[in-house]
């Protein structure tokens, strides 16, 4: 188990290696260094005005002694101005030049400044995930328990008129994209012009005061679309036992169908949707782009957009560290889960 | 009438010639206004010289407190001379005020500065400060904050510091600095500039949302950081794209006590650029006043029971070709008959009528308003695509396939396709496309043919200076015209708009004559605000006053 353990947390270290550089790589491309500059300088500067930024903020820099700055391996870059001030890397929140660090980078616990936000790229990561899992963990909550109970249903006995109703229903939502669903239900249920007003159409004030009236409708929309799949791997999975040997058997021997369901088909009917609900994890992530951007949800999604559409160095390899985490520890989940699922299975 | 101008001093003789204008119907109330407060005449005295009485302060009687919530994009913020955006003005106004300030009727009126007085020959511009003003941390506000101020909107080594191009002849073009001298604090509330050439947009220049006055401190810092000013608000929190929270500041005594200052809090909201999405939030009572109301949008918000205001502006868009991109190793619009038939292909009325729902007046491609006081009026242009199509086929241009670039955004997208479907109906092949804000404003001066959107500036002049004269940082058009650029600078010395208007109608001619730009209309603007809420009202350069916002008692 030990082993196993280390194994994995060699691999989320090399993966996470490997992507920031590649991000960086990519961030650091000639023209989105100048879009950087624009951005931050002034979306009006000339291309001198651009190149001499950039000198003055070490970005003339070779690529891989920056990423040694991020990683905080190398010393960040220090620039004196004609007039004698020194500005760097390091030097900010008004500590003098002289005291300020040499390094100060991930290994010092410093994910460097997001240029959007004006803040700690760790500081943005951590409020917009803190926002984003609260989405999704109201999702979740709806999502996980009515796609289990529609799909058992609709499993337990294949082609029924049950079966049929609910799995119609689960292909409904799941072929109606985010776009779609939740333009709809703003449009029925927020708007004067239905007159239904049950709900609001913006999330914007949920992220400081969530209510049922403002948080409900972003969280339907995901959890429908989502919700349908699941239902549609947990009744595969359910009609395959159903038709296993040893179901047949219990019914042989006159057990009630309740309890068929219940004690002996459940436990091995969920193998296959449990990886698929901690898949939905990192898809939840990414996914909410979208959701969050129609609600006006300011979270994870939302920091994502912004900073991939602004060039945010910082806040785009801190993404990419929290994402390969998020993603490899809810896989390593889901394999510790599968031991407590099927025991044939071990760990090793 | 005593004390009828700003300083005491008598009136400029050239305000006496214009209000004479004014009663032989030479010039209009908002011509008149502009030009007589820019020679320093106060306001009321103004109208009273025309034989008007000044319209009253609302009269609505406002009540202390309350939240007042702002729909606004929330960008990040920098030093004031870098804003390049009203929206980063807005949110610092509370508590760092300008000099003076532009009214939506042309006229200036004094806010930190009391008066201004601008010599005959418009070299000399006289700054009396307001006395008795101090910033919140206790200093008293002089005349060197003042002379600071100037120093470092003169600084045009600073990359992005557009108060550069603001500060004409005081910028020593080799140092790229103020001039020697040029910046006098005569005593401690009197400055003196004084100008190696003549420039009248000096005083206008100072009204506009990067020239916020800020405290020796600051240092090249975020204002939010470091908050220090003469206002009655300070900042409690800043979130670049979600909020920003401003409070009322306890521990200052502002100089104009009393009137205004009226709610505790104001709260910018961004809602992103959709303006779905912000009606959504009005729907859901979530914001009291929008900054800005677009297109189909201002009749669903009227519906709403929101009160419509209505500013008519010089702000305009501008289809522009630019002179010297490249497209594959050639400068397809170099050649003047090539943006002239562009210019001849497209009736501004229809653009208008398409793109901006018919919200505006029509403009003639020279980009000068006939709310400038130097307007002068041209012959009407003539719309003539079979004529386009011929002056196309002289210079050989009539199978290259433009691509027209526009922001994804509302009118700008509605107002480009209207160009380019003209454009089409002409017989030229016209390719669209359309790039988002975030990706549009990186180039938006180097795109070959594009739109562009460009907020008013109180005088003819100072839009052409701005953007069309050569090398500008703004020039987006790759404009270089030596009459053009030797006209301006004689035109921007003279101060009697009278005088100046005869240049102007060359430099308007250049305009059409070269094809610079296609220029369709000049945008009203529109906000809505809560019914109770008082002078909550439209400015025509964007600018939300929060500190004289209300609610109705």
């Amino acid at each position: 188990m030990g082993v196993f353990f280390l194994r994995r947390l060699g691999t989320m270290l090399l993966t996470a290696l490997v992507l920031t550089f590649i991000v960086f790589f990519l961030t650091n491309l000639q023209p989105n260094l100048e879009k950087v500059a624009k951005f931050e300088g002034n979306a009006r500067m000339t291309d001198a005005e651009v190149a001499s930024w950039l000198e003055k903020r070490g970005y003339t820099q070779p690529l891989l002694k920056r990423y040694g700055e991020w990683l905080g391996v190398s010393k960040g870059w220090t620039y004196t101005s004609d007039e004698g001030r020194v500005t760097g890397r390091c030097i900010r929140d008004n500590i003098p030049a002289e005291e300020a660090p040499q390094r100060c980078g991930l290994l010092q616990g410093d994910w460097g400044q997001s240029s959007v936000f004006k803040v700690s790229a760790g500081k943005v990561v951590s409020e917009k995930l803190a926002l984003t899992g609260r989405l999704m963990l109201w999702v979740m909550l709806l999502m996980v328990p009515l796609a289990l109970i529609v799909g058992i249903l609709a499993g337990m006995r294949e082609a029924s008129v049950l079966d049929r109703t609910l799995s119609t229903f689960s292909i409904v939502t799941t072929a109606t994209p985010e776009y779609v669903s939740g333009v709809i239900f703003i449009a029925v249920f927020t708007s004067s012009a239905v007159g239904l007003k049950w709900f609001k159409g913006t999330a914007t004030q949920a992220m400081e005061n969530p209510t049922f009236e403002n948080f409900f409708l972003p969280v339907l929309t995901i959890a429908l679309y989502g919700m349908g799949y699941i239902a549609r791997m947990t009744r595969a999975s359910m009609t395959e036992v159903m038709t296993a040997q040893y179901i047949r058997t219990a019914r042989l021997k006159g057990v009630s169908f309740g309890n068929i369901v219940m004690k002996h088909a459940l436990r091995n009917a969920l193998i296959a949707p449990f990886t698929v609900i901690m898949l939905q994890f990192p898809w939840l992530l990414n996914g909410v782009v979208i959701v969050e951007t129609l609600f006006n949800y300011k979270g994870f999604g939302w920091a994502l957009v912004q900073a991939a559409g602004n060039n945010d160095i910082q806040l785009l390899l801190a993404i990419s560290v929290v994402s390969v985490f998020v993603v490899l520890v809810t896989q390593l989940i889901s394999d510790i889960g599968y031991v407590y699922l099927n025991p044939r299975i071990r760990i090793s | 009438m005593e004390n009828r101008t700003t300083t005491g001093a008598s009136i400029h003789w050239a305000a006496e010639m214009h209000a004479q204008e004014y009663r032989d119907g030479k010039l209009s109330r908002r011509e008149f206004l502009a030009r007589a407060t820019a020679l320093g005449v106060a306001v009321p005295a103004a109208y009273s010289m025309i034989g008007l009485a000044a319209p009253a302060r609302a009269a609505t009687p406002v009540s202390q407190g309350g939240t007042l919530r702002i729909q606004m994009e929330v960008h990040g913020l920098r030093e004031p001379r870098l804003y390049e955006w009203s929206e980063h003005g807005n949110i610092t106004r509370g508590w760092l005020e300008y000099l003076i300030h532009y009214n939506n009727d042309g006229s200036f009126t004094p806010v930190l500065a009391e008066s201004w007085e601008t010599s005959d020959d418009a070299k000399t511009i006289t700054i009396h400060l307001r006395q008795g003003v101090k910033w919140n941390n206790g200093d008293p506000f002089t005349a060197d904050d003042v002379v600071h101020n100037f120093n470092l909107w003169c600084d045009g080594t600073v990359e992005g510091n557009s108060m550069a191009t603001r500060m004409g002849p005081l910028v020593d073009p080799d140092t790229k600095k103020a001039i020697e001298g040029g910046i006098v604090a005569a005593d401690e509330h009197t400055v003196v500039l004084n100008l190696p050439a003549p420039d009248i947009t000096i005083l206008a220049g100072i009204a506009d949302y990067p020239a916020a006055v800020t405290h020796p401190s600051l240092n090249g810092g975020n204002p939010v950081d470091n908050p220090i000013g003469t206002g009655p608000y300070m900042p409690e929190s800043y979130s670049v794209g979600e909020k920003a929270v401003i409070v009322r500041n306890p521990d200052h005594t502002w100089w104009n006590e009393g009137n205004g200052a009226y709610v505790d809090r104001v709260e910018f909201i961004d809602y992103g650029t959709d303006p779905a999405t912000v009606m959504a939030a009005v729907e859901a009572e979530e914001v009291d006043m929008t900054y800005e109301s677009i297109g189909e949008f201002i009749d669903i918000l009227d519906g709403l029971g929101m009160v419509r205001s209505e500013a008519a502006t010089a702000a305009t868009i501008v289809t522009r070709p630019n002179q010297s991109a490249e497209v594959d190793g050639k400068k397809p619009y170099e050649d003047p008959r090539v943006r002239r038939a562009l210019a001849m292909a497209v009736d501004n009325a229809i653009v208008l009528e398409l793109g901006y729902a018919g919200r505006g007046k029509p403009a003639e491609n020279h980009h000068v308003s006939p709310i400038h006081p130097e307007y002068a009026e041209l012959p009407p242009l003539v719309v003539d695509p079979a004529g386009a199509m011929a002056l196309m086929k002289e210079a050989g241009m009539e199978n290259y396939e433009h691509e027209l670039i526009s922001l994804d955004d509302g009118f700008e997208k509605d107002t480009t396709d209207a160009v380019a479907a003209q454009l089409r109906d002409a017989g030229f092949k016209v390719n669209r496309k359309v790039l988002p804000g975030s990706t549009f404003w990186n180039d938006w001066d180097k795109y070959p043919f594009s739109s562009t959107t460009w907020n008013q500036r109180p005088l003819g002049v100072q839009v052409l200076t701005l953007a069309y004269k050569s090398g500008v940082p703004w020039n987006e058009t790759g404009f270089n015209n030596e009459e053009f650029d030797k006209t301006l600078t004689d035109a921007s010395a003279i101060a009697d708009a009278d005088k100046r208007r005869v240049l102007m109608k060359r430099l308007e001619e250049i305009m059409q004559e070269e094809g610079v730009i296609i220029q369709p209309y000049w945008r009203s603007i529109y906000n809505h605000s809560r019914p109770g809420l008082v002078n909550a009202e439209m400015h025509a350069q964007f600018e939300i006053k929060y500190q004289y916002i209300g609610f109705a008692e």
